[in-house]
């Protein structure tokens, strides 16, 4: 080895170095949603509706979670738990070593002020436990016990449950302002355990996450790396999107036209799943002449039901006669129900003591057109039977509002109930039970002891069987009533990249868990 | 002296303008049937939470009360908060208004650059080709719904051609947000590429909002531009045998600035009301969208807080636009 | 009646004015012609699903829309609803904007200030925001509608009204004549408003198209009238989720509204040149 090849090694090292520093790192996968809500709170507890899904899914954990179709309750971050023979009692046992966002362990604690947080914020899913749950009701028993203990015995309660995000109490006392339970920095910030990380938020552009490999679900060989879900208001600009690679997923319950145009694209599959979302109008019962049943009889005969699920919506959806979705256990396979038959309806109107002589004002939804177009068609069917009608809109919000009440909400309105919860009562129970007045559900004000006696029962029995004959016999009287008109039962249609596979679909979390995706090789 | 005077007496009522603007929105926005604490309370609440929800953010109290509690707030920079968001409203506004101004300022560019030269040329070739042409331009640019304008360039570029993104202002996010301005951010940090992405993002909103503006911009320097070339000072000049290129310059466009200084505040206003439109069908993350969503949502705080924000510059501008014309237009200057 | 003639034939002689005459004649005749004018006359409420989005051929000139009703039918009788909208909010607007401006115009002091800075207030924020944020406040339908766009359109005409009146006041004759001893009235009735007709005419007529472009905003953004009112705005909005497949049912509609537009701008500058041709020079204050 002569001195002139001394420098030989420090070159070879100082290349390697350069080749090892400018060596790409190994390509980050990355997933981008388009969104038809805006993400405009991150905060689990400020929402309960499936536009903002996403956030709940990703970036924060629940004892347990609904996965799968037909739903079924997983274990999450509790083990398991056991109810008291009274029913009133829930104790729930935490797995030990999941670990929030910034590294401290989930207590205990943080589940029983996560259940505090979301009942004194009064919003999403607050309502709803209320009927449950009290303040102080929650207890933490030691580190990984929680014990729960109910105003009256519910079988919903475990259903609603998931929707108890746990966030990180000690982060969140840190930002707290004014006892405002750290609400103004939960807004735009992350206190989760989630599969992701929150790693930027826009409420005018949606958030961005990355995955957190402590998750306590641990992770397989095959994975995504960052999430990026993003507001994209109009369907054609997120259909167009996805064809052209922009965007990897979005939301599912697209018009029919647009599924059609998504099918053709070489880049782009449809996952299809029965769902669980009825589409509906709510006649309002207490309002002349809607009182009389023959007049309701009426309406629900002059709807074009095939003429609007097989020619406008293309077939993709399946009439649904009953107030409870098709697969969900607790109807009643004997009701036909009612179908588009003008002669029948002209009958019914015959018969009725009421006098229809004012137009109906019917209520669908600004934004959603698919609303537009029923209302169009009830109008349309209405005038063949000599019935006036008046078309009104709102923005959701707004017609959630006006449903509170009798005096304010529509003759009828026209919108869906998804799946909040895997249970009958998410429907038929909320919609047509006297004490769920003042609810946007309930905007039939129907009031029926018979009806009510049953929906009570239900939910005090935990017997599956008990309950589904108390469903089915009040399905039946619901029907016979006409206190709707029920037109379909939606069908999932999910947009994704041909490339990508795990998906899960479940009507509730409506497959947007991305922890279950990765890339195909 | 004169400008003294026109500048007092508009301070002197921009106070009770505002002021009289502000009751205007606060009553509109009070009296509009849907409740916004409801709306907040959430879809599952009845009507017992929501009167809780309503005493707890203050909205029981009576109107003139909560409109005084308002004004002091104001007067301390406070807007209140967002009913949706739950963010201050002076947060969301100077969050977005980035956004407005980074497409107003190109969009006012693109007019101001465009068309005061084409209205300078139509003024000298009268009557020629290229004259009609752009009357033509000029009629269709105030005839023009700008909303399908913006529908029909989309069509035809985004989607028939692929040259120009359909919506937003960037792909997701910003690699870096220093200002909020894109472009300049963008050049801040040397990053080209998205420099590139980000002006072919602005292409069709600015697109939109400038084809108004140019064409009353054209229009108007055209006008002036004739004016002048008809004046009888011109006339002298051209007598004493001046070059013409001469005259253009140093009368001609002269004039033309002065009617286009004369236009801003005019210009200020169609583009403001323009972008509203225009940020709706482009998705535009910007004021605009953030006042539709608010009054479609019934965002009480947030109508007030762009009516008060949208009320002040507008009257402002307007002042400063009255000066300068004052200060620029020696006519004015004279009487 | 010579005044009226004098303009007709100047008018005639402007070709672009004429232009616009002959817009507004067609959109006037297609709204009261429309049922028969119209292929589908019943596609106004009628509804085809089985026929929907089909291209412009000879059965339907202009194709279908999502309902599977005939474009080209509720097009015409679109045209209704344009025209009503454009006149009764001008008209309204109008009959708001020149008493006020009148008033303002003849006292000096601070009830003249006060009336325009009210008029100022007005016109501070957009009006298409104005006019949003009332045709959402009260609902969205045709009535409404014309409320939000008469209220926020009746400054302009104040304010024309009101430099004008404060021009012709330095006029000698309306000092001699109230020197005369003519009452206020009476000079504003016999003298005054004569002169300013001119203006309010151009205004008027730029009004309409202006008007007519925020309405089309309104439907579009869905504060218009409900569906199934063939309201133009409205269905360029219903077209924006079959693009760029179905082109037809997002141009027809636009097109429409800028012919209208246009027609009733070009005539508004052809009145404008023929009536004052002062102010042709001024950079007046457009809109």
């Amino acid at each position: 080895m002569t001195h002139g090849r001394s420098w030989l090694p420090l070159v070879l090292v100082l290349l390697t170095l350069t080749a090892a520093a400018s060596a790409p790192a190994t390509a980050q996968t990355r997933f981008v949603f388009a969104n038809e809500s805006p993400y405009d709170t991150l905060d689990p507890h400020a929402a309960f509706d499936v536009g903002r899904v996403a956030v709940r899914l990703n970036l924060y954990d629940g004892l347990y979670r609904w996965l799968d179709n037909p739903p079924k309750l997983e274990p999450w971050l509790a083990e398991s738990h056991t109810v008291s023979p009274d029913g009133l009692t829930y104790t729930f046992k935490l797995r030990h070593g999941a670990k929030f966002h910034d590294g401290a362990e989930i207590t205990a604690e943080d589940v029983r002020y996560s259940a505090e947080r979301i009942l004194a914020l009064k919003q999403g899913a607050a309502s709803l436990l209320a009927t449950m749950l009290a303040p102080g009701a929650t207890k933490a028993l030691d580190r990984y016990t929680v014990q729960v203990t109910l105003t009256k015995p519910a079988a919903i309660f475990l259903a609603v449950v998931p929707e108890v995000h746990v966030v990180n109490s000690a982060l969140l006392k840190k930002h707290e302002k004014d006892g405002d339970w750290g609400a103004a920095w939960l807004a735009g910030n992350d206190a989760g355990s989630g599969s992701y990380m929150l790693t930027r938020y826009d409420p005018a552009i949606g958030f961005v996450a990355k995955r957190f490999p402590d998750h306590f679900m641990r992770w397989g060989s095959q994975f995504i790396d960052e999430i990026d879900f993003r507001f994209v208001k109009e369907d054609n600009t997120r259909v167009l999107g996805m064809i052209k690679g922009d965007y990897q997923g979005t939301g599912g319950y697209l018009p029919n036209d647009q599924v059609k145009r998504l099918r053709e694209a070489p880049n782009v599959k449809i996952v299809e799943q029965e769902s669980m979302r009825i589409m509906m109008f709510q006649i309002n019962n207490q309002r002349a002449p809607l009182t009389d049943v023959h007049v309701r009889r009426a309406i629900s005969y002059a709807f074009d039901y095939d003429g609007f699920n097989k020619e406008i919506l293309g077939g993709t959806v399946e009439r649904n006669p009953v107030p409870i979705p098709n697969n969900m256990w607790g109807v009643p396979r004997d009701v036909k129900g009612y179908s588009y038959n003008l002669d029948k309806a002209k009958q019914e109107l015959g018969l009725a003591q009421a006098k229809v002589d004012r137009p109906l004002t019917v209520g669908y939804l600004q934004g959603f057109s698919q609303t537009e177009q029923a209302a169009t068609v009830m109008a349309n069917g209405l005038r063949k039977i000599g019935l006036d009608t008046k078309l009104t809109s709102e923005v959701w919000p707004a017609m959630v509002e006006r449903m509170k009440k009798p005096e304010t909400s529509p003759d009828l309105v026209v919108y869906w109930i998804s799946t909040y919860y895997a249970d009958p009562n998410n429907w038929i129970g909320e919609m047509f039970s006297s004490k769920q007045w003042g609810t946007f559900k309930a905007s039939s004000f129907y009031k029926n002891p018979k009806v009510d006696d049953l929906l009570d029962a239900a939910l005090k029995s935990t017997d599956r069987h008990v309950r589904e004959k108390a469903y089915q016999e009040a399905a039946r009287i619901v029907v016979g009533d006409a206190a709707g008109v029920w037109v379909y039962n939606t069908k999932y249609f999910g947009p994704w990249a041909k490339n990508i596979e795990g998906v899960r679909f479940s009507p509730i979390g409506n497959g947007q868990e991305i922890r279950w995706l990765h890339y195909a090789k | 002296m004169r400008l003294l005077a026109l500048a007092l007496h508009r301070l002197l009522w921009f106070a009770p303008t505002l002021f009289g603007l502000l009751v205007v929105t606060f009553v509109i926005s009070r009296v509009i049937p849907a409740d916004p604490v409801a709306l907040v309370a959430g879809e599952t609440a009845t009507p017992a939470q929501v009167e809780v929800l309503r005493h707890e953010l203050g909205y029981d109290r009576p109107l003139p009360v909560q409109f005084v509690d308002y004004l002091a707030r104001l007067g301390r920079g406070d807007m209140g908060t967002s009913l949706f968001t739950r963010r201050p409203i002076v947060e969301d506004l100077a969050h977005r208004l980035p956004a407005t101004i980074e497409l107003t300022v190109v969009a006012m560019i693109v007019s101001v650059l465009v068309g005061i030269p084409l209205g300078v040329l139509s003024a000298l070739w009268r009557n020629s080709l290229l004259d009609h042409a752009l009357r033509v331009v000029t009629v269709s640019g105030l005839a023009i719904a700008s909303f399908w304008l913006g529908i029909m360039l989309q069509l035809l570029f985004s989607m028939r051609f692929g040259w120009t993104p359909l919506n937003g202002r960037l792909p997701g996010f910003p690699p870096k947000d220093l200002t909020g301005f894109y472009l300049i951010d963008a050049a801040l940090t040397w990053d080209w590429g998205t420099f590139g992405i980000a002006l072919r993002h602005l292409a069709l909103p600015a697109a939109t909002l400038a084809f108004p503006a140019l064409a009353t911009l054209v229009r108007f320097t055209r006008a002036g531009v004739l004016d002048v070339m008809q004046s009888n000072f011109a006339l002298y000049e051209r007598a004493m045998g001046l070059p013409r290129p001469l005259i253009i310059w140093k009368y001609v466009l002269r004039s033309a600035l002065t009617s286009t200084v004369t236009q801003i505040g005019l210009l200020f206003g169609i583009l403001l009301a323009g972008s509203v439109v225009t940020e709706a069908v482009f998705d535009w993350p910007g004021i605009g969208t953030y006042a539709v969503n608010s009054i479609l949502r019934s965002d009480y705080n947030a109508v007030m807080g762009f009516t008060v924000w949208a009320g002040a510059i507008f009257i402002v501008v307007n002042l400063l636009v009255d000066v300068a014309h004052t200060l620029v237009d020696p006519r004015e200057r004279a009487s | 009646m010579s005044a009226a003639w004098f303009v007709l034939t100047r008018l005639a002689r402007d070709r672009s004015a004429l232009i616009g005459l002959v817009l507004i004649a067609v959109l006037v005749l297609s709204a009261v012609l429309a049922p028969v004018l119209a292929t589908h006359p019943d596609d106004v409420f009628e509804l085809h699903p089985s026929d929907r989005l089909k291209e412009p051929s000879g059965a339907h000139w202009l194709g279908t829309d999502r309902m599977g009703a005939d474009v080209y039918s509720r097009l015409l009788f679109g045209a209704r609803i344009t025209i009503l909208i454009g006149l009764i909010a001008v008209g309204a607007s109008l009959a708001i904007g020149v008493p006020i401006g009148l008033v303002a115009g003849y006292h000096h002091g601070w009830v003249s200030d006060l009336l325009m800075r009210v008029s100022d207030i007005f016109l501070a924020v957009p009006q298409v925001v104005l006019a949003i944020a009332i045709a959402q406040t009260l609902g969205p339908s045709l009535p409404n509608v014309i409320l939000a766009l008469s209220v926020t359109y009746w400054p302009w005409f104040a304010r024309v009204v009101y430099a004008e009146t404060r021009a012709l006041q330095k006029e000698v004759f309306v000092e001699s004549t109230t020197a005369l001893g003519a009452s206020p009235w009476r000079l504003t009735v016999l003298h005054v408003l004569p002169n300013i007709a001119s203006p309010i005419i151009v205004r008027a007529s730029i009004g309409m198209g202006f008007t007519i472009l925020t309405a089309a905003a309104l439907g579009f953004l869905g504060l218009g009238p409900p569906p199934p009112t063939p309201e133009w705005g409205r269905t360029i909005a219903e077209s924006r989720e079959f693009l760029p497949d179905a082109w037809w049912y997002a141009a027809a509609p636009g097109l429409a509204i800028f012919l209208t537009v246009m027609g009733f701008n070009l005539l508004g500058d052809g009145l404008r040149d023929v009536l004052d041709p002062r102010l042709r020079r001024s950079p007046a204050r457009d809109g």
